[in-house]
């Protein structure tokens, strides 16, 4: 937005500069012009001088024997004056071929000035005296004609001139009218473009915070608004989604509280009741002669027991974590004696239930040590691998793959090849009570989660395969957790 | 009581007295220290010959009216003289109050107004005179009086040494008693230029000019030197010497003749006279002008019968 708002406002001052720079130069060009005509105006004024003092010698010479004559010194002073004209006039600045005319022009007057003195000052018979006035006289006509012809040459110039002055003066006289007229509506349009869109976009953000205000904190800006708008509106949906996320946090952070909660009372409530019932039916069971079909009664009321406590431990696990006990560790190391656990778990089962699973170890070299709490990652890795045994039915590959992701994070996956979760559970899977199998908690992954987002922004997702069948667990960790008190 | 209005009267008259003759004294004063202190309110009117074109002359004198001006305060004013008939009348009648006249007039205006001669110009060579010369075309086939018969002849005019004084000698020495009747025609051009001039261009057959004149041009105009021969000479006489009219106060006189004296020895003052073709002005006194009284004596002309004697040619009225 400021980008175009400069662009529309560079591209009115160039509009306005370049009309102005135009009128500028048509101005200087037409002020120059008219200094031209005034000087020519000038030397044709100059001209005409130079013709009237020739004229004025003229009639000196044909009132010389006459009782008008006047004193030879004002003649002289007439001829110097003629000759001065025509002296200013070669100061002038002329075109060439006027120059050299006037070159010739100085040339004829000083021939002129000789016949002239002649015929003043000799003294002889009436026809050579004649002869001298006519010469004189027809000199001076030939110079009057000679001047006449450059004034008529200068005066065609001059009319060049002029018509050129008008052409510009018509010229300039568009470009205003084009600036006056075109310039402020110009100016109006692109104002009112970017008001509108300003306005329009400005009404897009108020809809939508409006929308934030009434709790609708899914809403999203869905229009693609311009420039900085756009940017503005990327941000307000990022906020809105983080909003919405902190507002989940929160529910799920009131949740755990109330789980904790409820826990530490079950266990406070259940479990020393629970124990002293597990002690008296295993007392029981030693101490009473009973029959064997008995005997499993007993023996399977104590299994539930302890599968009581194995719900309360998990319960507590999940609503109370214990804090990660973060030290730096390989996490191949950590991640090899999981996967062997997990092949000592998944090889026990009866006979029946055994199944062919293959383990794919993909780790990284660019994977190193991490600080973190290898206690805490093995209870998460074992509960993965587990899960993924569940899923393959007889036969499968659970693939443990790790690599760096940047400096900071790393990444581990476990990807399977079993049934797959459907694509509606997936957002539920990580919640806790929610189970797929018949016999779950449903707090395994849960609690998976806890401690994953316990170690410094460490997340926990779930996918399945693009490929095929199969579910990917994706871990990412921080390499080296900020503030933490590391033991190395 | 009478005698006291008698005695008061007599205050009042004496008082009345006092203020005139204090106004007076005053106006007397003012009007004094006019005439002393503002040279720049007297006017000197100086005459110049036609040398040359008369427009030509005008523009030569004109550097050397300004220095005066500027060195001595006067209001200097050039005048240009046609004729010396115009030269006599004018000085008569005080509307010059100098000239710049050649030899002949010089010795005319010597005789006759007893103007006094102050300097005179030195060429660059160091002379101060000139000389007139007869001439013609090299092509002409004219070498001998004999030779001029019937052919046309450009004169100066009646006031020169070199255009008149040395063909009256000469036709004298070879007796042409009657010159009008000896050549088709005899005219005066009125410039020495204009009768090289008409010589060369062949608008007359014969010519009479001065020296300086003629080698002047001949710088510019070879064809002068090429084509033009000198039949004869006359002897030196003083060059076109300022005169100045003898009612001129002395003191005026003196600071002309130092002025011009002393010309040449500042930058201005040189670049006027080369103007005029001169190195410096030198003073000059009638005795100078005493070739000039020899030549004319030679063909018996009295200057101060000068206008009686003028010998009659075929010319129009002089004006």
């Amino acid at each position: 937005m400021k980008k175009k708002f400069f662009i529309g406002l560079i591209f009115v001052m160039i509009f306005f500069t370049a009309g102005g720079l135009y009128l500028t130069n048509s101005f200087n060009q037409i002020t120059g012009i008219l200094h031209n005509i005034i000087t020519l105006q000038k030397m044709e004024i100059q001209k005409r001088t130079l013709l009237n003092k020739i004229e004025t010698v003229q009639t000196d010479l044909l009132v010389k024997d006459s009782p008008h004559a006047i004193n030879i010194n004002v003649f002289i002073q007439h001829v110097q004056q003629m000759e001065h004209e025509v002296q200013v006039c070669t100061t002038c600045h002329h075109a060439p071929e006027i120059t050299t005319r006037i070159e010739s022009l100085e040339e004829d007057i000083k021939k002129y000035q000789h016949k002239l003195s002649r015929v003043y000052t000799l003294k002889a018979d009436r026809q050579r005296l004649l002869q001298e006035l006519d010469n004189a006289f027809a000199a001076g006509n030939q110079l009057a004609d000679k001047v006449e012809s450059i004034i008529a040459a200068s005066s065609l110039t001059m009319s060049d001139e002029v018509s050129i002055a008008n052409y510009s003066i018509a010229d300039a006289k568009k470009i205003l009218i084009l600036l006056v007229t075109i310039g402020p509506f110009l100016f109006l349009l692109i104002s009112f473009f970017f008001v509108k869109r300003f306005t329009h976009s400005l009404s897009v953000l108020t809809e939508a915070t409006g929308k934030i205000k009434s709790g609708k904190l899914q809403f999203r800006i869905e229009e693609k608004l311009q420039d900085e708008f756009g940017q503005l509106a990327s941000s307000f949906n990022e906020m809105s989604a983080s909003l919405q996320e902190q507002c989940d946090l929160l529910q799920e952070t009131e949740r755990l509280a109330v789980v904790g909660e409820l826990a530490a009372g079950m266990a406070h409530e259940i479990k020393n009741p629970l124990a002293g019932i597990k002690v008296s039916m295993e007392v029981l069971s030693h101490d009473l002669d009973l029959e064997q079909e008995d005997k499993e009664v007993f023996l399977q009321v104590i299994n539930e027991i302890d599968r009581i406590n194995a719900l309360l431990k998990s319960l507590l696990n999940y609503a109370r974590p214990p804090k990660p006990q973060s030290v730096f560790f390989d996490v191949h190391q950590v991640l090899d004696a999981t996967i062997k656990s997990a092949q000592y778990s998944l090889k026990n089962p009866p006979e029946e239930d055994r199944k062919d699973i293959e383990f794919v170890r993909d780790f990284s070299p660019e994977v190193q040590g991490i600080v973190a709490d290898p206690g805490q990652l093995q209870q998460v890795f074992l509960n993965l691998l587990l899960n993924s045994g569940d899923a393959i039915a007889e036969q499968g590959t659970i693939t443990i793959r790790t690599r760096k992701i940047s400096n900071e994070t790393i990444e581990i996956t476990f990807s399977d090849t079993g049934k797959g979760i459907d694509s509606a559970e997936l957002d539920q899977i990580f919640k806790p009570f929610f189970t797929t199998k018949s016999h779950g908690t449903g707090l395994g992954l849960a609690i998976c989660r806890r401690l994953i987002q316990q170690h410094s922004g460490g997340t926990i997702t779930a996918a399945n395969n693009p490929e095929g069948a199969g579910v990917t667990f994706t871990i990412t960790l921080p390499v080296e957790p900020v503030n933490e008190v590391i033991a190395r | 009581m009478v005698n006291r209005y008698s005695h008061s009267a007599a205050t009042l008259i004496l008082a009345a007295l006092l203020c005139l003759v204090v106004i007076g004294c005053r106006d007397q004063r003012t009007s004094t220290s006019e005439v002393t202190d503002s040279p720049a309110s007297q006017t000197l009117k100086i005459g110049i010959v036609p040398e040359k074109s008369i427009f030509r002359q005008k523009e030569r004198y004109a550097p050397f009216a300004e220095y005066l001006s500027q060195k001595t305060g006067l209001k200097v004013e050039l005048l240009s003289l046609l004729s010396y008939e115009n030269i006599i009348d004018s000085i008569q009648t005080r509307d010059l109050d100098a000239a710049f006249l050649g030899s002949f007039t010089g010795a005319l205006v010597l005789v006759k107004l007893e103007a006094q001669p102050l300097v005179r110009p030195q060429h660059f060579d160091g002379s101060s005179t000139y000389h007139g010369l007869i001439f013609t075309r090299k092509d002409s086939g004219i070498n001998t009086v004999q030779d001029m018969k019937g052919k046309r002849f450009a004169l100066v005019d009646k006031a020169t040494t070199a255009g008149w004084l040395l063909p009256l000698h000469y036709f004298k020495e070879h007796r042409i008693d009657d010159p009008s009747a000896w050549f088709a025609e005899i005219y005066f051009t009125g410039t020495h230029e204009d009768a090289i001039l008409d010589v060369l261009d062949k608008r007359a057959d014969i010519g009479a000019a001065k020296n300086t004149v003629f080698y002047g041009m001949a710088e510019k105009n070879p064809r002068i030197i090429n084509e033009l021969t000198i039949l004869t000479a006359s002897p030196p006489v003083p060059s076109n010497t300022l005169f100045i009219c003898q009612d001129i106060e002395q003191k005026t006189k003196e600071i002309l003749r130092e002025t011009l004296l002393a010309m040449h020895r500042n930058e201005e003052g040189r670049k006027a006279l080369h103007d005029l073709g001169a190195a410096k002005f030198i003073a000059t006194a009638e005795q100078d002008f005493q070739p000039v009284f020899q030549y004319a004596e030679e063909i018996g002309l009295d200057f101060a019968l000068y206008e009686n004697e003028s010998p009659s040619v075929n010319t129009p009225s002089d004006r």
